[in-house]
């Protein structure tokens, strides 16, 4: 594999040539932040539009996720364009989010808590309307409690449900501001096949899937990957 | 299971040996069987489901996603409202007004009595005769709020006439 | 190509055009008269089939030896239903506002006597002494039919009547031709991609040729979900076998063995007709294995869109024909790379596709010498809104946005005065009067804030309010938003939200400038076209008609009289006849009343604002007015 030099924010690093920006970014200890792809899917969805980057060159910011590195390239992941379109996008998140951080089962593993202050937003949004999504709130699993007003539609939980388990049971219905994860017919998670097992809980970034006692395990699907020796 | 589910599941099955099961056919498919049963219900995805080897949760996304599908039994009498852009100027939604008021229903919704459900349309391609309204498949010009009382109005003696009869 | 092939090619196509021909010459010049009834949906709408049936059983009644045939759409959508009448001796006459009466009168008249009933004409075909002709029209001035030619003319359930008029010999053609020089031919044309962006056609077609991964597919988009925009359906209706033999033309360019035409499920007469052309071609070996003997083989399949206006962009509706929600996704990587199946995949517009058999008849010369200097060829147009001659219109690139409005469509109806247009659809913009001198092609557009989408006009008058139709098509878009990506999904609704208090009055002037930002955010972070475009039409009135938003915001008022919460019914005691009882009578919801004078007063809380009692108001009184804001109404007596 034939590997490319690049900077980003300055720092020099080689990585395989193809690879996309954001991962190579991570793996490098620069964060960008990202919600909606998984490392290990083929695709990325670039649905949460959090990863834009200014790479010199190009006119417009580009979503790290989706961009393959070349060699010579030089990547800003601090450019004013580029912040400024994943501030507006946070905020467009944030302001149908429910902000109850206090009471939020969830707030440990909360990468929306991560977000805000890498991209210095605030967790109340004064410029834009909330927006609440009024949709009720599923408890009757034993396990965990669906709260879709929190979801970002991130799509870990689908992806972790059909891809790695291959049951795909929880999947993406409905359209625009509507758009929910949902089960077969908008039924309570405890009547679908879903309810004893809790692996999206464990992926769900936002708090909208979280364990009852407010623990259990919690995993990085995004980790960084250590670089081998050799 | 009622009789009706029994009868959606037979239709279905009927449909679906018109098909190969590729992923590809679950639009088709959909089309078919809400051409035939009038809508989507829930027994028939799950009977689609099964026949393409899918989740059923992927044919409820579809159903959900795409405007012509619909989850409940259609009325008697369909109204659709045109909201295409020349009737909207020319007062479609004064129309659509009327027509909720009228109908004591929200646009997407069936009346009680199942005799008539309310839906909107992004333009049928009648531009001229705006605001235009289909009503059981016929595009009906210049509906403003008088004439959505007249066509009511035409329904009720419609009835009533049938009824009178069968006495 | 081997030259015997190509000889069997030649041979079998000579046999079916000679066929068509014969049957064509016998319709044409067998002594009888010919009726054509334009039977597309706007003819329907209009009432055209009652008079198709009017005609067939009067000319059954009266044993007239007489064919009576059905044919798309002429274009003059404003007079339909429309009938044409050939009879010997007489030019072709066009007739417009046809029903049944008047069906009836022109058998018994025209068709049994000799009288042309020149009362209901609207124009010839072809000159002569007696009718002025359409060519004579100001409008002809300024129009260039190609590829609206055939619609209204031709049968489009007769495939005969295509080949008579010169189809599929493109076809026949290229199938003579390497693939290269096909490719080179669109490429030097200079055809741009008719959907909105307007991207090479002939690039693509290159880009597609040398994509590895078989089988190859050719999309045909007619995913036309713009409200208010039906060329694409005219020409499916009218003359879908031009779209096929481009689709088939562009598979062999490209190396395609499959096709997919994609129509909206909304438009049920244009799937028919496409139906009805597939299964004709197909039985004359013009589509399917082996065309016309050759080597080539291509079949096409139809698929109905299920109301998704987000499927006209072509990533989602390649995962819609997958069988899946109609979600885009990122690009690169392209469709002509990587599209169907993860197969490289050709997708084209309608209009684009109907091109091509003119490009390679006429050659890449004749079709760059039409136009403008970035974009070559003509125009289609669907001309919606308040203009007098409303329907479809084809002119040269360059042709300025005055000369559409104003002397294609003979301008606004009632005396009123032009206050914007807007092009483009949802994803286009809002123009004032002072772009009308702009000429009509890719670039000016898209610099003044509109866009050529897929070619929808609509003109906006006096009394319609610019943030009004902003809403609308933010509404649109909103409602259409897959919903994916943060930015379509929510951001869009966060616009609609803060128009929608505007609209109400209840906005406050920081939403103006969150809109503009919140807009350009919008435009630059979106994931696919849909939502690029969607803060165009606020975008485009906040640049123009700024003022309009000010005075909802700051004054609760609306200019054009049309925010129905900022404007309240009145009716002026001094004009109101006291004998006169029409708008009582006619309101839906029994608000208005006489009071002790019998002066007519309306009922402020029961009002519903739906305008009955303006129209009802004889004109001789004129006694009822709109007041913007409400509270300017004179408190009643």
């Amino acid at each position: 594999m034939k590997t490319v030099s690049l900077t980003i924010d300055g720092k020099e690093i080689r990585a395989k040539e193809g690879e996309k920006v954001l991962w190579v970014a991570l793996d490098n200890g620069i964060y960008i932040p990202n919600l909606c792809v998984i490392r290990e899917a083929l695709q990325s969805p670039a649905a949460c539009r959090l990863c834009f980057v200014e790479v010199e060159g190009k006119d417009k910011p580009v979503t790290a996720c989706t961009e393959p590195v070349i060699e010579g390239m030089v990547v800003n992941t601090q450019g004013p364009q580029a912040l400024r379109l994943a501030r507006t996008a946070f905020e467009l998140l944030m302001a149908s989010h429910p902000v109850e951080c206090a009471h939020c089962l969830s707030r440990d593993s909360c990468e929306l808590l991560k977000i805000a202050p890498h991209l210095k937003v605030r967790l109340k949004i004064k410029r834009l309307r909330g927006l609440p999504r009024g949709l009720p709130i599923d408890s009757s699993s034993p396990l965990f409690i669906y709260d879709p007003n929190k979801c970002v539609l991130c799509g870990r939980c689908v992806w972790v449900c059909r891809e790695r388990l291959g049951i795909g049971d929880i999947s993406f219905a409905h359209r625009g501001f509507q758009r929910v994860v949902a089960t077969f017919g908008d039924e309570p998670m405890a009547r679908a096949r879903c309810s004893a097992c809790d692996e999206c809980v464990t992926v769900c970034p936002s708090g909208a899937l979280c364990f009852k006692d407010g623990k259990g395990p919690k995993e990085e699907l995004n980790r960084p990957v250590e670089k081998s020796k050799s | 299971m009622t009789k009706e589910q029994v009868n959606h599941i037979q239709e279905t099955r009927r449909i679906l040996k018109q098909f190969s099961r590729k992923r590809g056919n679950l639009i088709p498919i959909l089309q078919e069987v809400q051409g035939k049963l009038g809508y989507l219900p829930r027994e028939a995805m799950l009977v689609i489901a099964g026949f393409l080897g899918i989740p059923a949760i992927d044919v409820y996304g579809v159903v959900t996603f795409y405007n012509q599908f619909r989850l409940n039994p259609p009325g008697k009498h369909s109204i659709r409202v045109c909201l295409g852009t020349a009737c909207h100027m020319k007062g479609g939604y004064i129309a659509l007004d009327a027509w909720k008021r009228r109908l004591d229903i929200d646009s997407g919704e069936t009346t009680p009595d199942r005799e008539f459900d309310l839906d909107t349309v992004a333009c049928v391609g009648c531009c001229t005769m705006a605001p235009v309204t289909v009503v059981d498949d016929k595009p009906q010009a210049q509906v403003e709020p008088t004439k959505v009382d007249g066509i009511l109005l035409s329904f009720e003696l419609e009835k009533e006439k049938a009824s009178k009869e069968n006495l | 190509m081997k030259v015997d092939e190509l000889s069997t090619i030649t041979a079998a196509f000579q046999g079916i055009k000679e066929r068509a021909e014969s049957r064509w010459q016998k319709l044409w010049h067998s002594g009888q008269p010919v009726i054509l009834v334009g039977t597309a949906t706007c003819g329907r709408a209009a009432g055209s089939l009652e008079v198709l049936q009017t005609l067939r059983d009067e000319v059954k009644k009266q044993s007239l030896e007489c064919q009576v045939i059905e044919v798309g759409c002429m274009g003059y959508c404003y007079t339909e239903p429309i009938v044409i009448i050939s009879k010997p001796g007489y030019p072709s006459i066009a007739y417009g506002h046809v029903n049944p009466v008047i069906a009836e009168r022109l058998i018994k008249e025209f068709i049994l006597g000799d009288n042309p009933c020149l009362e209901f004409v609207i124009g010839a075909l072809e000159k002569n002494e007696f009718v002025p002709s359409f060519s004579e029209f100001p409008r002809a001035e300024y129009e260039q039919k190609i590829i609206l030619k055939n619609c209204g003319y031709i049968d489009p359930e007769q495939i005969d009547h295509f080949i008579a008029s010169g189809g599929y010999e493109a076809l026949v053609k290229v199938l003579g031709m390497p693939p290269e020089e096909i490719i080179d031919e669109v490429k030097k044309s200079e055809l741009r991609g008719r959907g909105g962006a307007g991207f090479p056609t002939g690039e693509k077609w290159e880009i597609c040729r040398h994509s590895r991964g078989r089988p190859k597919y050719v999309i045909c988009n007619g995913d036309e979900g713009d409200p208010g925009a039906f060329m694409d359906r005219t020409i499916l209706e009218s003359d879908p076998h031009s779209v096929l033999e481009g689709m088939v033309i562009a598979a062999y360019a490209v190396g395609a063995r499959y096709g997919y035409i994609y129509v909206r499920a909304e438009y049920p007469l244009a799937v028919y007709r496409v139906q009805v052309a597939l299964r004709q071609a197909r039985e004359l070996k013009l589509l399917g294995k082996n065309i016309l003997g050759s080597n080539f083989s291509f079949d096409i399949e139809l698929f109905q869109g299920s109301g998704a206006f987000v499927c006209g962009e072509e990533t989602s509706l390649i995962t819609s024909i997958e069988g899946n929600p109609g979600i885009p996704h990122h690009r690169p990587p392209y469709p002509a790379v990587s599209g169907l199946y993860g197969k490289p995949t050709l997708i084209n517009n309608v209009k684009t596709l109907t091109y091509i058999r003119h490009i390679i008849e006429n050659g890449a010369k004749w079709f760059a010498a039409i136009g403008t200097e970035g974009s070559k060829g003509t125009a289609v147009f669907a001309l919606a809104g308040k203009v007098v001659n409303t329907g479809l219109t084809e002119v040269p690139m360059g042709t300025t946005l005055r000369q559409v409005i104003f002397d294609v469509g003979s301008g606004i109806p009632g005396g009123k005065c032009f206050k914007a247009v807007q092009i483009g659809g949802p994803s286009g913009g809002c123009l004032p009067e002072s772009a009308l001198y702009l000429p009509i092609d890719f670039d000016s557009l898209s610099k003044a804030g509109a866009m050529m989408g897929s070619g929808g006009i609509v003109v906006l008058d006096e009394d319609d309010c610019m943030v009004e139709m902003a809403h609308y098509f933010l509404e649109f878009t909103q409602w259409e938003s897959c919903g994916q990506c943060t930015f379509c999904r929510l951001g869009t609704k966060q616009m609609l939200e803060a128009l929608g208090e505007i609209t109400k009055g209840k906005g406050k002037i920081e939403d103006i400038d969150m809109l503009a930002e919140l807009a350009e955010d919008i435009k630059a972070g979106s994931l696919c076209g849909l939502g690029k475009t969607a803060p165009n039409s606020v975008l485009s009135t906040l640049r123009y008609f700024r003022d309009e938003y000010e005075a909802h915001v700051k004054e609760g008022r609306c200019p054009a009289l049309m925010c129905q919460e900022l404007i309240a019914y009145y009716i002026l005691p001094k004009k109101c006849e006291r004998s006169c009882d029409a708008c009582v009578g006619t309101c839906t919801v029994e608000a208005i009343s006489p009071n002790k004078d019998r002066i007519k007063v309306i009922d402020k809380e029961k009002c519903v604002k739906c305008n009955t009692c303006l129209v009802a108001c004889p004109l001789q009184y004129n006694a009822i007015v709109k007041f913007s804001p409400p509270d300017q109404v004179p408190a009643s007596r």
